[in-house]
C-alpha cells in the first residue's frame, strides 16, 4: 500500500488530482457543518449578484440564492449521483460484457446486437420512456444515465473477456470441473476489474454532465434541491447576462472530472507492475546520455566498447546494469557474450546503438566506437544512419520483434529503403534475394505473409535476412535462437557462421548458452552483474575456465542425450544491481569465496585476450 | 526533438489556414439590404395554412400573408372591417351577413369573393368537403357554432349559427378565420401549407426548411402597399442564440426576449412591450386535500409575493394578475378588483383558522416550459419558497410540456394539489368558459382540472355568451371577475406583457394585444 | 471480406427490426399524444378524438405498427404532422446538414485527437504532454452548449469574425465559403469532447505500442523517428484507436443535438428532439430508424476497417 501510494504520488499530475479530489470530498463532507446560508432561501431582489459580494462569496443565482451554498450542497448530491450511476452502469455493463464474452457464440451475438440497439437509440427517447414509467426526479435520471452507459461498459469488457476466455488458466479451471459462474467470478472477473475501475472513473464526470442535459425533460433534481446539473441547466438562460451562474457549477464539474481523470490515470499506472520496474515510460528514439567521466581514446577495432556504463533510473533506485564493460570485434570475428538473465549482456548490446529503453535507461559513461567514431555522443541522425546499415541487430522472439501489421516483405524492403534510395520493385527483388540467402522456402510467397502466419524458425530467418539487408559490417545478435527448438537452432547457427565467413562480417553473439558459443564464437566474454568477469578465446575458456562462475556456466551445457539442464543449477540468484555487495558480486553464491573477495573492488587481470576478474581463479592464466 | 518540427509546422499551418479562411470569407457575410426586415422567431412554423396551425409563433407570419373578414383594431382587441367592408347581425344573433370589399384579389390573382369565404369555412368544418383531408384543423371548434356559410352573391357571404355566440366576431379576427385562395388549395392539396396564397400585405416567396420563411411586399394590397420590400422569418430556437444574433446584427427584430436578456438591449435598441390577454395561475385541487377550504385557497393567494415574481423573476415583463379576466380586455375588465396583496401574516392566520397544520405537504405539478408558461420552474421555486414561509411544504414535480398536459388535463384528482397553467386568448369568454364552468369538468371534456363549481359563475358565463349587447357582456364578466377572485379557485399570479426588441433602423413597429405581429406599416431605413 | 460484410449486413436486419418495435412501443406508451401536442390547452376529448381520426391514430396499435412497417419497407415513411410534409423529405434534408456537421466534427476529432495523442505520447511528461493533457481534460469536462455560446459571444458578437448561427447566410449565401464560415464554430464545439476522449485514449495506446519490441526493431533498422511514430507505432495503435473512433461517432451524433440547437443548425438531431417533444410519431419513428441504420452501417464499416488493418482478426 505504501509502495502504491509512493508510486501514485511519483506521478505529479496524479498526486495533484488526488489532492484536488480530496479537497472537494472534504468540503462536501463538511458542508452540513459549515456556516453557510440556506441553499434554498430565495431573495429575488438580490438575484445575479456578482461573485465577491458581501455575504455571497460566489454571488447569487436567478432567484437570489447563495451560489456557494448551492454549489457545495449540489456537489454533494452530484458526486453521489455520478458515482452511483457509474457504479450501476459498470455493474450492469460488466455483467453483460462478461457473459457475452465468456459464453460466446450465439448468446454473444444476441447480446451484442441488443447492445447495438441500445447504442443506436436516441437516449432522450429512452429518458422519456423512463419518465413515463417512473416519473420525474433525480433518481430516475440516474437510472436513465446508467442505462445509457451500459453499452459502453459492455463493449469494453466483452472485448477483454473474449481474449481471456480461451487462455490456459481458464481452460484449466474448466477442465477441473468448476462451474461457469465460478470461473467467471473467480478466474475472469479479477482480471477485468482494473479496466472496469478505470472506465468507471472516467465516466463519473460525464454522468454529472448528462444529468444536466436531461433536466429539461423533468429528469433531474426537483426544485429547490441543487445538483450541479440542474444548476447548470438553470444558469443556461442567463448565460449572456450573468455567466458566473454557469461558470460556478461548470468550474466544479471541471475540477471533479479533471481530478478523477488524473487520479484514474495515475491509479492505472500505479497498479501496473511494469511501472515498478520503471518500464512503463515510453522509450525515446535514442537512449539518454549523461556521461560523467572522460571519453576514452579511439582504438582501431571495427567495433569497440570502452568502459561502458549504463544505468536504469526508477524513482530513487538506480540499477547499474552495465558498469565498465569493454569489448571489441574485428572484421570476420565472432564474439560471444554470455551470462545469466540480468547479467547486463543484453543492455550492453542495446547500448551500442542507443537502443536501451530510455527512460529509464541512461548511458552514464564510456564509448561505443565504430571504426573509431563514438556513437554514444553522436547526434541522432548519425546514429540513425548507422543503425541497420553498418551495424544491424537480430533480436530474440521474432513474433514480438516483427511488426504484426506489416507483411514481412514490406518490413524487409523498408529496412533497405531507409538507407538506400531505391524503388519498391527493386527493394522487393532484394528482399527476395535475401530470403533465398537465409534459405526460406517459397520465398516469393513468404514476402506477402504476415509474421503471425510464419513459424518461429521462419520468423527468425526473416529477422536475420532483415539484419543482412544492407550488408552490414557488424551484426549484434541478442539471443537469436533461444525461442527455437534444437534442430532449427542448429540450422540458424550454421547459417550465421556461413554468412560471416562469406561476407567477413563481425558478429557479437549474446547468449546464456555455452553450447551455442562453442559452435560459433572465436572469443567469448562472460558477464556477471553488469561486468565482464572473464574473457578469452573460446577454446581456452571452455577448456580451462578461470572464474568459478564460468566453470558453473559451462557445467550447465546440455550433453548429448543428457537432456537439458537449467542455469538454476547454480544455487542462488544474481544480485540486484542496485545493491551490489562490495568486492566480487558473485561471492555470495561462490563456494570458494573468502574474506578478501568481499573486501574491495577486484580488477580484470591478465593479458589480452585472456583475462579474469577473480583473486582466487580456478586456473592460473598466462 | 528535431524529428518533430514537421508535425509542429503542420499544426501551425493548419491553424493559420483556418484563421485565414475565416478572415478571407468575412466579406461573404453580406449585410441585409435595406427594406428587408429579418425577424428572429422562436421556432420553425408548422405550416402556413392558417387553419392548420395553433401556435402564436406561426400566427406572426400568417397575419401578414392573409386577411380575415374582420381584424383587430391596432392596439386593441376590438374588431374592425378587413375583407368585409361591413356586416349585419340578426336580432337573435344567429345570422351574420358580410359585405365584401370589392376588387380585392389573392396573390395568385383569383378574386376574394363570397365563394372563397364559403370554401375556407367549408374546408375546415365539413367532413365531406373535398379538401377536408388537407387538415387536420385543430382550432375548427372556434367556429363549431357555424351551421352554414352561404355565398349569396360574389360580394355577400352569410353565416348561419346554430345559437347566438358572442365571441364569433373575435374568432373571425384570429388567423383561424383567415380566407385562403381556393385555387391554391385545389392546386397544392396537402402541400398548401408550404405554398400559401392569401390576400395579405405580403406574399409568400420562399420557405427554406429550418432556415427562413421569406415573404415579399404586396404592391397591390388593398390597404396600401407596405413600405418593406420583404420580411424574412428566421427560426432560432435557443433564446441565447437569438439574443446573440440580435447583438451581432444578424436579425432586426427579436420577439419573446427572455427577461434576463433585456438588460443587454438598454441602449442602441428599441424595446417594445404590450400587455396581452394572458393569465398565469396555479389551479388548485378543490376536490380533495387542503384546498377544498376557501380560506386555504385565499391564504396561498396572500402568501405568494407576486410583485417579486413579476418584477424580479420576470424582470418586469409581467404584471400581477387579479382574476381570470386580464386588464388587456379593456371593456370586460373590472378595475374594482385588486390583486391579493402579499400578506404572510394574514395567510398564516387563515391557515390557522382552517386548521391546516404547520408543514402540511402540497404536491405541486410544474412544467419545464410550454406555450405562455414564461419561466415556469423559476416561478414555481419562488412560489415554493413563499409557501414555505407560511408553513406549507410544496413538493415540486417537473414534467416536460406534453407529459405535463397529459398529467394535468384529465384533472388533478390523485395527482397533485396544485398545478401551473397559462392561457392566451382573444376573447374574455374563452378562458372562463373552458376552465371554470361546472360543465367544463375534465370528464366532460373541459379544462376545469381543479374542479371549481359555482352556479352563479355558470349562469353569468352562459348569459354573456349569448348576449349581443357588449355592455351586457361586460357587466357579466366584471361580476365573474369579482366572484372568482373571492372564491380563489386559482392562485392568480401574473399577466404577461409580451415584448420585442428591434434595431434602431426599424420604425413603426408595435406589438398587438392579440399577440399577432402586423408588419404592414413597419419600415426599415 | 465480401462474405464478412454481407454477413454483418444480414445481422443488422434484426437489430433494425428490434429498433422499430422499441421505438414504436415507446412512442405509444409515453404520455402525451400528437393531438395534445397539436391542440395544447385546447385538447378536449372531442377535439383529440377528431384529430386522432384525421391522423389515423384511432386504430389498434399492433395494426398501426404493421401498416407503418409495411409502408416503410416500400419507402413510404408517411407524413409528419408537425411539419406538414413527408417524413422522408424532412429526414433527407436534415440528414445532409447533420452529415456535414457531424462528419466535419468527426474528422476533426479523429485527426486532432490522434495527432494530439501521438504528440503527447511521444513527449510523455514533457511540456507538450502536460499542455495537451490539460486541454483534453478541459475539453471533456466542458458542457458543449456552454462552449458553443462562449464561441458565439467571442467570435460572432464581439469580434464579428463569424456568423452567429445557421448554415447559410440569409442573403447572398449558398456557396462553399459561406458554408465554411457557418461550419467552423459548431464543428469545433461538437468535436471538442470527442477530441479529448480520442486524444486521451490515443496517448495510452501509443504509449503501450511504443514499449513494444517491434518499435525497437524499427529503430534498430534505422527508420527515421517520424516514420516510427506516424507509421509503425500509429498503425499498431490504430488497432485499439479505431473502435474508440467508432464509439465516438455515436457520441458525436448524439452531441449534435445540443450543438444544432445552439447554432440553429438545421440537422437531424434537433429535429428528433423537437419531434419527440411534439409527439410527431411518424417523424420520430422514421428518424430513429434512419439514424439507427446509419449508426449500424457505420459500425460495420468500423469493424471492416479494423479487420482490414489487423490481419490477425479472423473475418
Amino acid at each position: 500500500m505504501k509502495l502504491f501510494l509512493s508510486l501514485l504520488f511519483r506521478n505529479r499530475l496524479a498526486g495533484f488530482g488526488a489532492v484536488v479530489l480530496g479537497i472537494v470530498v472534504l468540503a462536501v463532507l463538511a458542508t452540513p457543518f459549515l456556516p453557510l446560508p440556506d441553499p434554498n432561501a430565495t431573495d429575488t431582489a438580490q438575484k445575479f449578484l456578482r461573485p465577491g459580494t458581501a455575504g455571497h462569496l460566489l454571488g447569487t443565482d436567478h432567484l437570489g440564492r447563495d451560489l456557494l451554498s448551492r454549489l457545495l450542497w449540489g456537489t454533494r448530491l452530484s458526486l453521489a449521483v455520478g458515482v452511483a450511476a457509474a457504479v450501476m452502469a459498470a455493474l450492469g455493463g460488466s455483467a453483460v460484457g462478461l457473459i457475452a464474452g465468456y459464453v460466446g457464440g450465439r448468446t454473444d451475438n444476441i447480446i451484442m446486437r441488443g447492445v447495438d440497439m441500445l447504442m443506436a437509440f436516441p437516449y432522450i427517447l429512452l429518458a422519456l420512456a423512463i419518465v413515463a414509467a417512473l416519473g420525474p426526479g433525480l433518481l430516475n435520471a440516474l437510472i436513465a444515465v446508467a442505462v445509457v452507459n451500459i453499452p459502453f461498459f459492455a463493449r469494453n469488457i466483452r472485448g477483454i473477456v473474449v481474449g481471456l476466455a480461451h487462455r490456459e488458466f481458464v481452460e484449466a479451471a474448466r477442465l477441473s470441473g468448476m462451474s461457469h459462474i465460478r470461473i467467471m467470478l473467480s478466474e475472469i472477473l479479477p482480471n477485468v476489474v482494473p479496466v472496469i475501475v478505470i472506465a468507471m472513473s472516467t465516466t463519473v464526470g460525464w454522468m454529472i454532465l448528462e444529468t444536466a442535459g436531461l433536466s429539461f425533460l423533468g429528469l433531474g433534481s426537483q426544485p429547490p434541491t441543487a445538483d450541479l446539473g440542474s444548476m447548470l441547466g438553470e444558469a443556461r438562460a442567463a448565460l449572456i447576462t450573468a455567466p458566473h451562474t454557469a461558470l460556478v457549477p461548470g468550474a466544479m464539474i471541471f475540477l471533479i472530472v479533471m481530478s478523477i481523470n488524473l487520479l484514474g490515470d495515475g491509479v492505472r499506472d500505479a497498479l501496473d507492475p511494469r511501472l515498478r520496474s520503471g518500464a512503463l515510460s515510453r522509450p525515446m528514439a535514442a537512449a539518454l546520455v549523461r556521461r560523467n567521466g572522460p571519453v576514452p581514446e579511439a582504438s582501431d577495432d571495427l567495433l569497440a566498447l570502452q568502459d561502458l556504463h549504463t544505468e536504469f533510473h526508477a524513482g530513487k533506485r538506480v540499477l547499474r546494469a552495465v558498469s565498465g564493460v569493454s569489448l571489441a570485434v574485428k572484421p570476420g570475428e565472432c564474439l560471444g557474450v554470455i551470462g545469466e538473465s540480468g547479467s547486463g549482456k543484453s543492455v550492453t548490446a542495446l547500448s551500442v546503438m542507443g537502443l536501451v529503453a530510455s527512460p529509464p535507461g541512461v548511458i552514464t559513461g564510456g564509448a561505443a566506437r565504430f571504426k573509431g567514431q563514438d556513437m554514444i555522443g553522436a547526434d541522432f541522425e548519425t546514429l540513425r544512419r548507422l543503425r541497420g546499415d553498418r551495424i544491424a541487430y537480430i533480436f530474440q522472439d521474432p513474433l514480438a520483434t516483427l511488426h504484426p501489421l506489416y507483411k514481412v516483405g514490406r518490413q524487409m524492403a523498408e529496412a533497405i529503403q531507409v538507407h538506400h534510395q531505391i524503388g519498391n520493385a527493386e527493394a522487393r527483388a532484394r528482399a527476395l534475394d535475401l530470403f533465398r540467402q537465409v534459405r526460406i522456402p517459397n520465398p516469393e510467397s513468404r514476402l506477402d505473409s504476415y509474421p503471425h502466419e510464419l513459424s518461429g524458425g521462419m520468423r527468425q530467418r526473416v529477422g536475420i535476412a532483415m539484419a543482412l539487408a544492407n550488408d552490414p559490417d557488424v551484426i549484434i545478435a541478442d539471443e537469436p535462437t533461444t525461442a527455437l527448438d534444437v534442430t532449427v537452432q542448429a540450422q540458424i547457427l550454421s547459417l550465421l557462421d556461413d554468412l560471416r565467413r562469406e561476407r567477413g562480417l563481425a558478429i557479437v553473439f549474446i547468449t546464456h548458452d555455452f553450447g551455442v558459443v562453442a559452435q560459433l564464437c572465436d572469443r567469448v566474454a562472460v558477464m556477471y552483474a553488469g561486468r565482464i568477469v572473464e574473457e578469452g578465446p573460446t577454446m581456452a575458456v571452455l577448456e580451462a575456465p578461470a572464474h568459478p562462475y564460468t566453470r558453473r556456466l559451462i557445467a550447465c551445457v546440455p550433453e548429448l542425450g543428457g537432456g537439458r539442464r537449467e542455469l538454476a543449477a547454480i544455487p542462488g540468484l544474481p544480485p540486484a544491481v542496485d545493491a551490489l555487495p562490495p568486492g566480487c558480486a558473485f561471492a555470495p553464491r561462490c563456494d570458494k569465496a573468502q574474506e578478501a573477495c568481499r573486501a574491495g573492488d577486484i580488477a580484470l587481470e591478465g593479458a589480452s585476450p585472456r583475462r579474469v576478474r577473480c583473486i582466487f581463479p580456478e586456473e592460473a592464466i598466462a | 526533438m528535431r524529428q518533430f518540427s514537421l508535425t509542429r509546422r503542420f499544426l501551425l499551418t493548419a491553424s493559420a489556414a483556418t484563421l485565414a479562411t475565416a478572415a478571407l470569407l468575412r466579406p461573404a457575410m453580406a449585410q441585409t439590404p435595406p427594406g428587408v426586415l429579418i425577424v428572429g422567431q422562436i421556432a420553425e412554423p408548422k405550416s402556413l395554412d392558417p387553419q392548420a396551425v395553433t401556435a402564436a409563433n406561426d400566427f406572426r407570419i400568417l397575419v401578414n400573408l392573409y386577411d380575415g373578414l374582420v381584424r383587430f383594431k391596432d392596439g386593441t382587441l376590438e374588431v374592425e372591417p378587413a375583407l368585409a367592408e361591413s356586416w349585419e347581425i340578426s336580432e337573435d344573433g344567429k345570422t351574420y351577413t358580410f359585405k365584401l370589399r370589392p376588387g380585392v384579389s389573392f396573390h395568385d390573382g383569383t378574386p376574394v369573393d363570397a365563394e372563397a369565404v364559403k370554401f375556407t369555412f367549408d374546408r375546415m368544418l365539413k367532413e365531406d368537403h373535398p379538401f377536408y383531408n388537407t387538415g387536420p384543423f385543430p382550432l375548427a371548434f372556434f367556429f363549431s357554432s357555424v351551421e352554414n356559410v352561404e355565398a349569396v352573391d360574389p360580394a355577400t357571404a352569410v353565416f348561419t349559427l346554430n345559437e347566438a355566440y358572442a365571441p364569433f366576431l373575435s374568432n373571425l379576427a384570429t388567423p383561424t378565420g383567415a380566407i385562403v385562395s381556393p385555387a391554391a388549395v385545389e392546386q397544392h392539396g396537402a402541400d398548401f401549407g408550404r405554398n400559401p396564397v392569401g390576400s395579405g400585405a405580403f406574399r409568400f416567396a420562399e420557405w427554406r426548411s429550418n432556415e427562413a420563411v421569406v415573404v415579399e411586399g404586396n404592391p397591390d394590397y388593398w390597404d396600401g402597399a407596405p413600405p418593406l420590400q420583404a420580411v424574412v422569418f428566421r427560426p432560432i430556437t435557443d433564446a441565447n442564440t437569438r439574443t446573440a444574433e440580435m447583438l451581432a446584427g444578424g436579425i432586426d427584430v427579436m420577439v419573446e426576449v427572455p427577461p434576463v436578456s433585456l438588460s443587454q438591449f438598454q441602449s442602441g435598441y428599441r424595446i417594445v412591450e404590450a400587455a396581452g390577454p394572458h393569465v398565469w395561475y396555479l389551479m388548485l385541487n378543490m376536490k380533495e386535500g387542503p384546498f377544498t377550504d376557501q380560506r386555504v385557497r385565499q391564504a396561498v393567494n396572500y402568501a405568494v409575493d407576486k410583485e417579486a415574481i413579476a418584477n424580479n423573476v420576470l424582470e418586469g415583463t409581467a404584471t400581477v394578475a387579479e382574476g381570470p379576466i386580464p386588464a388587456a380586455f379593456g371593456w370586460a375588465y373590472n378595475p374594482d378588483v385588486a390583486p391579493y396583496p402579499h400578506d404572510p401574516e394574514k395567510a398564516r392566520a387563515l391557515l390557522a383558522e382552517a386548521g391546516v397544520a404547520e408543514g402540511t405537504k402540497l404536491k405541486f405539478l410544474v412544467t419545464e416550459g410550454g406555450s405562455g408558461m414564461l419561466d415556469p420552474v423559476a416561478m414555481a421555486t419562488a412560489i415554493q419558497a413563499d409557501l414555505a414561509a407560511v408553513g406549507l411544504d410544496a413538493e415540486i414535480q417537473t414534467y416536460e410540456w406534453n407529459t405535463f398536459l397529459g398529467e394535468v388535463n384529465p384533472g388533478l384528482e390523485g395527482k397533485g394539489d396544485m398545478a401551473e397553467m397559462a392561457w392566451m386568448t382573444s376573447d374574455p369568454d374563452t378562458l372562463p368558459f373552458l376552465t371554470l364552468r361546472t360543465a367544463a369538468m375534465p370528464d366532460e371534456g373541459g379544462f376545469n382540472s381543479g374542479y371549481y363549481s359555482n352556479p352563479d359563475v355558470d349562469a353569468l358565463l352562459e348569459a354573456a355568451r349569448v348576449a349581443t349587447d357588449q355592455a351586457a357582456r361586460a357587466d357579466a364578466y366584471k361580476q365573474v371577475q369579482q366572484i372568482v377572485h373571492d372564491d380563489a379557485p386559482w392562485l392568480f399570479v401574473a399577466n404577461w406583457k409580451q415584448n420585442a426588441v428591434t434595431s434602431e433602423a426599424v420604425e413603426n413597429f408595435a406589438l398587438q394585444p392579440s399577440f399577432l405581429l402586423n408588419l404592414h406599416k413597419v419600415a426599415k431605413n | 471480406m465480401g462474405r464478412y460484410i454481407l454477413r454483418r449486413l444480414i445481422s443488422a436486419i434484426p437489430v433494425l427490426l428490434g429498433i422499430t418495435v422499441i421505438v414504436f412501443a415507446i412512442m405509444s406508451l409515453i404520455p402525451g399524444d400528437p393531438a395534445t401536442a397539436i391542440l395544447g390547452a385546447y385538447a378536449t376529448p372531442e377535439n383529440v378524438a377528431r384529430i386522432n381520426r384525421d391522423l389515423g391514430l384511432d386504430q389498434p396499435a399492433i395494426q398501426r405498427y404493421f401498416i407503418w412497417l409495411g409502408n416503410m419497407l416500400t419507402g413510404e415513411f408517411g407524413r409528419s404532422y408537425s411539419l406538414n410534409r413527408p417524413v422522408l423529405d424532412e429526414i433527407l434534408d436534415r440528414f445532409g446538414a447533420t452529415l456535414i456537421l457531424a462528419g466535419t466534427a468527426f474528422v476533426l476529432c479523429a485527426v486532432l485527437g490522434v495527432l494530439a495523442g501521438v504528440i503527447s505520447a511521444s513527449r510523455q511528461y514533457g511540456w507538450a504532454d502536460k499542455a495537451i493533457t490539460f486541454a483534453v481534460i478541459i475539453g471533456i469536462s466542458i458542457p458543449s452548449f456552454f462552449l458553443g455560446m462562449l464561441m458565439i459571444l467571442i467570435f460572432a458578437v464581439r469580434l464579428k469574425w463569424l456568423p452567429v448561427s445557421g448554415m447559410y447566410a440569409i442573403y447572398g449565401g449558398g456557396g462553399l465559403g459561406d458554408l465554411l464560415t457557418h461550419l467552423i464554430m459548431p464543428a469545433f464545439a461538437l468535436a471538442v469532447v470527442a477530441t479529448g476522449v480520442v486524444a486521451w485514449l490515443s496517448r495510452g495506446a501509443m504509449l503501450e505500442v511504443l514499449r513494444q519490441d517491434y518499435i525497437r526493431t524499427a529503430r534498430a533498422k534505422g527508420v527515421p523517428e517520424r516514420r516510427v511514430l506516424m507509421g509503425h507505432a500509429l498503425r499498431a495503435a490504430m488497432v485499439s484507436i479505431i473502435p474508440v473512433l467508432g464509439l465516438q461517432a455515436g457520441f458525436v451524433l448524439s452531441g449534435a443535438v445540443y450543438i444544432e440547437t445552439v447554432f440553429q443548425w438545421p440537422g437531424i438531431g434537433r429535429m428528433l428532439v423537437d419531434a419527440i417533444l411534439k409527439r410527431d410519431l411518424l417523424l420520430v419513428q422514421g428518424g430513429v430508424v434512419f439514424v439507427a441504420a446509419i449508426y449500424v452501417l457505420f459500425n460495420i464499416a468500423v469493424d471492416v476497417a479494423q479487420s482490414m488493418l489487423d490481419p490477425r482478426i479472423k473475418t
